[in-house]
Parts: structure tokens; sequence; C-alpha cells
């Protein structure tokens, strides 16, 4: 059992094209307000895209717990509160809200020549959320993915550039579903903006959303990264 | 040739005299004697260490036990990096033992991974083969391989078996005969006066017409700063597990007989010492 790599089917990203298509998705980015911008290295010139927003966490403690320590709740989705509050005040317990800070990176590999989705979260007071308390923030429909195969799974690396840990969700089988989407007529998806295409696809699977928005970004609006 | 199976084996078994000293701060019920111990150049802190954390353990109490770190003079040490490439980094010029202090508390979030189990270096490590054989082969070689081969590569590491570790990666550093290496060198080339943590690009072993690069060749286009031109002065040592091999070295040659375990050339530029 292995992950499949895309050596000889298409649909790489070559780097100049991951620029490219990033310089597009700022843009919009910008026009809509957004928030991701683009940080360039100050050594090598290489870039990423980056994204910091917060997000506020209802965590419902059941009264039987109240009295123990935090890390026995469990927390709910980010932003979608499955239980009504009331339920679980009723039932004699509390939830409080804590509002967690995500960071989110997307670097490109150039040895798997796909884009990879870092990020990092942390509550206000600086303390870092472990890679069980953000696998658990993973939406439900997505855990069992995640608990399936090692190719969709988080895990902590050392970012590349910035050289401090994040969390990583592993590339390996981006270029699968990617060409997937991408088979057909190449003509017609010639100019389809790559990382809009793979960020709407992974992205929610760590809480990151984009709007729909970013679906509009039509080929004639795109930069042709051809003539880059 | 058998001098180049000799070079696969004094790599393998390379080893780094090491004192471990537990740091002051620590709270012990009895004075915390110092430990040494030969580590092993190719392998990983927290896979070679259980040893040192037990002897600590044994003056401590159980509430102030947590993840164990390590720090050489006041840097912390990133556990998945090898050995060999932390020394060479950060205390090749400086005298034997290496002293490295041990931390059971305020584990640096911001710095290292965390190591919770064997699991996660035996994750890291295969992520690294991986993603060598993607630069090497397209991956094709490594999906061929069976899990049970994956699982000998590691087992190999870990227990320290250099034929059963080479019995499955020898298949890794073949390549088709029409071709007169890799795809790409898989190389990672650190500096410890950078924020980056290390420079990593696609590199051809063989040129447009057919020449082979060189190690020369690699570094000039990677990091031309660390290499003066003829005026005499080199300021700075190419250095990979503990040595310098001249800059004329094909680097197919050194791919294929100086990587670590993981596959990857991990090279220190580092300062020239003065003396």
């Amino acid at each position: 059992v292995s992950c499949s790599m895309a050596g000889e089917e298409g649909f790489f990203l070559e780097e100049k094209r991951f620029k490219q298509y990033c310089e597009d998705f700022v843009k919009h980015s910008q026009q809509i307000g957004d928030g991701w911008e683009w940080r360039t290295s100050k050594d090598l010139g290489d870039g990423y895209l980056s994204k910091t927003h917060f997000q506020v966490r209802n965590r419902h403690i059941p009264p039987d717990l109240e009295e123990k320590n935090n890390d026995n709740t469990e927390p709910t989705l980010f932003a979608h509160v499955e239980e009504p509050l009331d339920d679980s005040q009723a039932a004699g317990g509390g939830s409080t809200e804590e509002v967690v800070r995500y960071e989110y990176h997307v670097l490109y590999s150039s040895s798997y020549q796909v884009p990879v989705l870092y990020f990092r979260a942390c509550f206000l007071d600086g303390r870092p959320l472990t890679l069980d308390e953000i696998w658990r923030s993973v939406h439900a429909s997505y855990q069992a993915r995640l608990q399936e195969g090692p190719w969709d799974t988080i895990t902590q690396q050392e970012h590349p550039i910035l050289g401090q840990p994040f969390f990583v969700l592993h590339p390996c089988r981006t270029t699968e579903f990617i060409s997937a989407v991408l088979a057909g007529s190449q003509e017609h998806h010639r100019h389809t903006n790559y990382i809009i295409l793979w960020l709407s696809t992974v992205g929610p699977v760590v809480g990151l959303n984009l709007p729909l928005s970013y679906a509009k970004l039509a080929p004639e609006q795109s930069t042709n990264p051809d003539s880059a | 040739m058998t001098d180049d199976k000799d070079v696969l084996r004094d790599v393998w078994f390379g080893r780094i005299p090491t004192c471990f000293t537990l740091y002051q701060d620590e709270i012990t019920e009895r004075e915390a004697e110092p430990y040494y111990l030969l580590l092993p150049r190719i392998s990983y802190l927290t896979l070679v260490t259980d040893k040192v954390k037990k002897h600590f353990q044994k003056v401590m109490r159980q509430e102030e036990v947590s993840e164990i770190w390590f720090e050489y003079e006041g840097t912390p040490l990133k556990w998945h990096y090898p050995i060999g490439l932390l020394f060479d980094l950060h205390a090749s010029n400086t005298a034997l033992p290496w002293s490295i202090t041990v931390h059971f508390k305020n584990f640096p979030e911001k710095d290292l991974l965390h190591c919770h189990s064997k699991d996660v270096i035996e994750a890291h490590f295969m992520a690294c083969i991986k993603e060598a054989d993607a630069l090497k082969h397209k991956s094709q070689v490594i999906n061929e391989m069976q899990k049970k081969d994956h699982k000998q590569l590691w087992m190999g590491l870990q227990n320290d078996k250099f034929e059963q570790f080479w019995a499955i990666n020898r298949k890794l550093m073949e390549y088709p005969p029409e071709d007169n290496g890799f795809r790409y060198i898989p190389f990672r080339i650190y500096q410890a006066t950078t924020e980056r943590p290390f420079i990593q690009k696609l590199f051809r072993p063989i040129a447009s017409g057919g020449q082979l690069h060189t190690l020369g060749d690699l570094i000039k286009d990677v990091c031309p700063s660390a290499i003066n031109p003829e005026d005499g002065e080199q300021k700075t040592q190419v250095m990979i597990h503990g040595i310098e091999p001249m800059l004329e070295t094909p680097i197919q040659w050194l791919s294929e007989h100086m990587s670590y375990p993981d596959n990857f050339l991990h090279i220190s530029i580092i300062p020239r010492p003065t003396d």
C-alpha cells in the first residue's frame, strides 16, 4: 500500500505556475477582503501564501467532568455548534468559548511538485494546540478519512522556510485527486487556478474555508501563466 | 568495488562520544551523574537515548518528568535531524566528548517537534525516504516495494543492522541502465547562521552534455556565497559525516555512498576554524 505519484501523468504544478496562481489568488482575496497575503523570503526569493484568522470554539463541559482539568473535554466543531447550548446547560453542564488563532501557509514542494498546506493554532495566551486537539477539531465527516490512511494524515513538521513546528496535511495524494478533477479536456481546464481548486478541497478538513467567489475567478480574469 | 563498500560501512558505523548532563534547574532527589554514550551518527536522538532517560529519571520524581528534550549551548537540538548532522552543524570543531544538556521541563514548543513515541520517529524517517525516492525515481522504486520492505528499512536503522538495512536500500540506489544517475539528487544544505533551516532544490546529477555534476557544482548553484573564488581564503567548510569531501567528487557518487539512511545528503556549511 503506497501513495501513487504523478510521475507519468501530467498535472505537475511547476514552481513558476504556482507563483502565478498564488498571485491571482491574492489579488482576488484582496478584492473580497479574505485576508491572504504573499510572503517572500529575504534570502532566496521563494515564498508562500499566508493567512491568519481567529475562530471561536465552543467547548461543552459535561457536568461530571467540570471539576477535572480541561484536557478531558470534548471540543466541538469550530464555529459550528452541534448541540444547542441550552441542552448542555439544562443537563447541568456549562460551556466556555475559546478563541483560537489559526495561521495557514501554502508552500510549494519541489520534491512532489504540489502545493502543501501548513498550519498552526494557538490559544490567545500563546499555548499551542496539540496534535491531538487538532485532530479532534477536524470536522466529523473528515475524521474517518483521517483515520483510514496515512496519505491524508496531519503530522507535525518543521516549516521549511521559518524552521518552526507546524502541522501539515500530507501532500502524497494531492496529485491523485487533482488529476481526477482536471482529467477531461485539458484545454478547457488549462487556466483553472490550481491553488483555488486544491485549497477548496483540502482546506475544509482543517477549518479553512474559501468563499464561493473564488470559483468565479474565470480564465480571462487570471493571468496566463504561460506568458509569465 | 571494495573501497566503495567500505565507505558505506564507515558511514553506518560512525559514532560520536557524548556526555549527557541534566539541566541544573531540574528538580532531583539526589545528585545526577553525567551519562556517557557513543551516539550513532546516522540515527536520531530520541531513538538512541532510552538509557539516558532512564538514568536521569532514577533521580527525579515522577511528577517532575515530562517530555525529554536536548540542548547544546542554549540551542534546542532538533531530534528529527540525524545526530551526525547536529554535531557537524553545531559542534564539529569543538573538543570531544560532545556535551549535551538534558531537559524534562519547559518543552520549547516554538523550536522542537514533539516526539511522543517511536512511531513518530518511524513516520518521519519513512517520509524522508519517500521524498528522496520521489526525487530519484519519481517514487517508482519505493512504491513497488512491499510494506515489509519498508519495515525492514526502519528495523535495520532501529536495531543498527547494516546488512538488513542495505538488503533493501540498495534498490533505492539503483537507476535504469540507460541513465547515468538519479533524476534529481536528494540533498539539504544547512547553515547554523540562517533563519531558514536548510536549502533544498531540484538538482540533476548529470549535466545536459552528459558530464557528472560535482559537489562543487551543487554548492555553487545552491549556496554560492559558501565557496570563495580562488583568492585562496576558504572561509567555510563543506562537511558531510564529519569530513570535507573534495569538491570535485561527483554528486551522484556522494548520493549513493554518503547519504544518510533516509537517503538524503545532509550537508553542513560551517565556519572554518581559524587556528
